[in-house]
């Protein structure tokens, strides 16, 4: 992308023991000019690329599988976007449910960390017919 | 500030969001996006019966609940999706209806593309707001005092003047310049009433050139013509009380309004083409080289079925006409085909967007076709109440509503 | 490498692409131009009337307005793509991805690329998630320019 500077959420895991207020306190101890905002799953961080990426890679470093992140399309603080002047547009009942489910994402990151093999799963298909006939000559004799 | 709750899908994908916030903005209202918990989206789906595809109208359906629920306060509802998407048109209808039988908010629906500008939309977000601002005053029944209407449509300008709820003069012209149109009509009702501007106590301008015209005769009562003019179809119908659905096939759009007591509750504004207008039954009176007050009896007397003819856009509609008459049919089957195709237009168009309540009051100047209300009334299966003087709705509206301005009433 | 996501704007997909060191290619980023864009004097919200036009590329003029203006975001970023991941079934698709007939069509657009592609089923359970991240870590590991 062309433009030098970015806006990033920093989510952190509902099970995390690190809260907003306090993740946005450390993002305030990190030598690097970005406008923060505590959000209900953590804070939105804004400023110059370069600046936005420390911040991420120094907060990951305290709670790596439960500290995630993505770019936003708005600005901190965007009238447009603001869930209290208008109600909340619809990429927040994703944020939220994303939010609920990295909990599973985590496990997920951990097993890796631990070098454990994980099984690949099957794809469930639907019952052949030929078995459900067999099933309902069986059923009803 | 009034909070109108939109239910959408594909509105920021289609360049026409900030068009619809302009709308609300420019009429002192703003939009509103009802808040709704994830976990509750699929529950509502399950409510509601109608498990779309597509998510975001998941979310359209959860939140027309937040709004029935009462978990989310607003004071109307505009409800949009993208023109020509099918599972988006079925989820629009019914929830319209949802909201209209599951709460008291007036509803909008409208079908947008990529062209829909901010001015398209500014009557409606305008009623919507008339309708929760001036609850009390579109309760009026009665006109008091003397006053006066001015109604500047597309077509034609007309004014009434009313004394103690009757009317005591009125007049009519086709629209030129606004001004001086309105100037005739407002001195010859005034003439006829016997009275002079002087006397009036208030006026009230609604239809195209309100604004401009509410500024030159400093009318206390400015206002669209969709609330003002079901006030004065239900006033001439003497239908205040109930429901009711108005139909007003006008020379530039067509409205088709449900109301309750008197107050609209539902509205559809628009028409894809001419074809579906009054413009076009003019066109064919001056193919069939006959004045516009003759074609009803005319079309009465044909009948429509012996010529095809449905067109969407007034310029085929024509080329429709011409062919038959080629073909031999009479003048009579040509003009009653020509009514059946813009009745057939209207139920196809915008009475597919409201719920049609009986009775049905047809007005503004193509009622006066009796042709065309025939044509309603074989596409409707009942015949529309016309109301006398059908034509003056919007000025009838005007000065009954204004008359809630004056002093001491 | 450039990983598009789909759901493209998903905050699990892009934070894996990046943590297993990839450039995640989302709407995010598009939109920010968009938004921020100087030469707009009053910003659109996510598109304009000229994006719209532009999804013609991808869409006929008979497709509604929506599809077209989500296909000239997504579009782009597909032509740019260098690898791909699709998860299928995720239950949040909201707003930019709120409408199933475009989902269908980028994952189309996708497809006819030929470029490296992994594509998954949102997971229903713990096991599925580990099974999942794995597959993933192991999808972009393999990915070398």
């Amino acid at each position: 992308m062309t433009l030098d500077h970015e806006t990033r959420y920093i989510v952190l895991a509902p099970d995390c023991t690190m809260t907003p207020d306090q993740l946005v306190r450390t993002i305030h101890t990190i030598d690097a000019d970005v406008i923060v905002k505590e959000t209900c799953f953590g804070a939105v961080i804004s400023g110059k690329t370069e600046a936005v990426r420390k911040v991420l890679t120094e907060v990951r470093k305290m709670d790596p599988t439960r500290i995630y992140s993505k770019v936003r399309g708005f600005p901190v603080g965007d009238q447009r976007r603001c869930r209290a002047h208008h109600g909340s547009r619809p990429g927040f009942a994703q944020l939220e449910k994303e939010w609920k489910d990295l909990t599973m994402v985590e496990k997920g990151l951990q097993c890796l960390e631990r070098g454990e093999k994980v099984p690949p799963i099957k794809k469930k298909g639907k019952m052949p017919v030929k078995d459900l006939k067999t099933v309902c000559e069986e059923a009803c004799p | 500030m009034i909070k109108i709750a939109q239910l959408s899908c594909g509105t920021e994908y289609s360049a026409v969001q900030s068009e619809i916030e302009a709308a609300a903005t420019a009429v002192g209202a703003k939009m509103v996006y009802p808040d709704v918990d994830m976990e509750k989206i699929n529950s509502a789906v399950d409510r509601f019966g109608f498990n779309p595809v597509s998510p975001q109208l998941k979310l359209m359906i959860a939140r027309a609940m937040a709004l029935a629920d009462k978990s989310y306060e607003a004071d109307a509802v505009f409800i949009s999706s993208c023109f020509r998407c099918a599972e988006a048109a079925l989820v629009r209808t019914e929830l319209r209806k949802f909201i209209q039988n599951n709460t008291r908010m007036p509803v909008v629906t409208y079908s947008f593309t990529e062209r829909t500008k901010s001015g398209q939309l500014l009557t409606r977000m305008e009623a919507l707001v008339t309708i929760v601002e001036r609850k009390e005053l579109l309760a009026r029944e009665r006109q008091v005092g003397l006053t006066a209407g001015l109604d500047s449509g597309s077509s034609t300008t007309k004014a009434v003047i009313m004394r103690d709820n009757v009317i005591i003069g009125k007049s009519w012209t086709p629209t030129a310049d606004i001004f001086s149109s309105a100037e005739t009509v407002l001195q010859e009702a005034l003439a006829q009433a016997g009275v002079t501007m002087g006397q009036l106590e208030a006026i009230g301008t609604t239809g195209y050139g309100r604004f401009t015209l509410g500024k030159k005769f400093k009318a206390k009562l400015v206002q669209e013509e969709l609330t003002t003019n079901s006030k004065g179809a239900v006033w001439l119908a003497d239908r205040q009380k109930g429901e009711a659905t108005i139909i007003d096939i006008g020379g530039m759009d067509n409205k088709a309004i449900t109301v309750r007591d008197g107050i609209p509750d539902n509205f559809t504004m628009g028409g894809i083409c001419a074809g579906a207008s009054g413009r076009f039954l003019e066109l064919t009176a001056k193919r069939l080289k006959v004045e516009i007050t003759e074609l009803g009896a005319m079309a009465d007397r044909g009948d429509h079925t012996k010529v095809p003819m449905n067109s969407y856009c007034s310029i085929f509609g024509i080329q429709d006409l011409v062919t038959s008459l080629a073909a031999g049919h009479t003048v009579e089957d040509v003009a009653a085909a020509a009514c059946h195709s813009v009745a057939e237009q209207i139920y196809e168009q915008q009475l597919q967007e409201i719920e049609v309540r009986k009775p049905i009051i047809q007005v503004g100047g193509t009622s006066l076709i009796s042709g065309l209300v025939t044509a309603m009334e074989h596409t409707l299966g009942e015949r529309p109440i016309v109301p006398p003087h059908s034509q003056y709705i919007g000025a009838v509206g005007g000065a009954l509503l204004s008359s809630g301005f004056i002093e001491g009433h | 490498m450039k990983v598009l996501i789909v759901p493209p704007n998903s905050l699990i997909l892009f934070d894996l692409v990046e943590r297993f060191g990839h450039e995640p290619l989302s709407v995010m980023a598009v939109l920010q131009e968009k938004i921020e864009s100087k030469e707009i004097e009053s910003p659109p919200i996510n598109v304009t009337v000229d994006d719209v036009k532009k999804g013609l590329k991808y869409a006929a003029i008979e497709v509604p307005s929506g599809i077209r203006g989500r296909l000239a975001i997504y579009g782009p970023l597909v032509d740019i793509a260098e690898a791909a991941i699709i998860m299928e079934d995720a239950p949040f698709m909201f707003g930019c991805v709120g409408c199933a007939r475009t989902n269908e069509m980028m994952k189309l657009l996708i497809r006819k690329r030929k470029i490296p592609l992994l594509e998954l089923d949102y997971p229903a359970n713990e096991d599925e998630a580990k099974a999942m991240v794995a597959q993933i870590k192991t999808f972009l590991e393999g990915l070398v320019k």
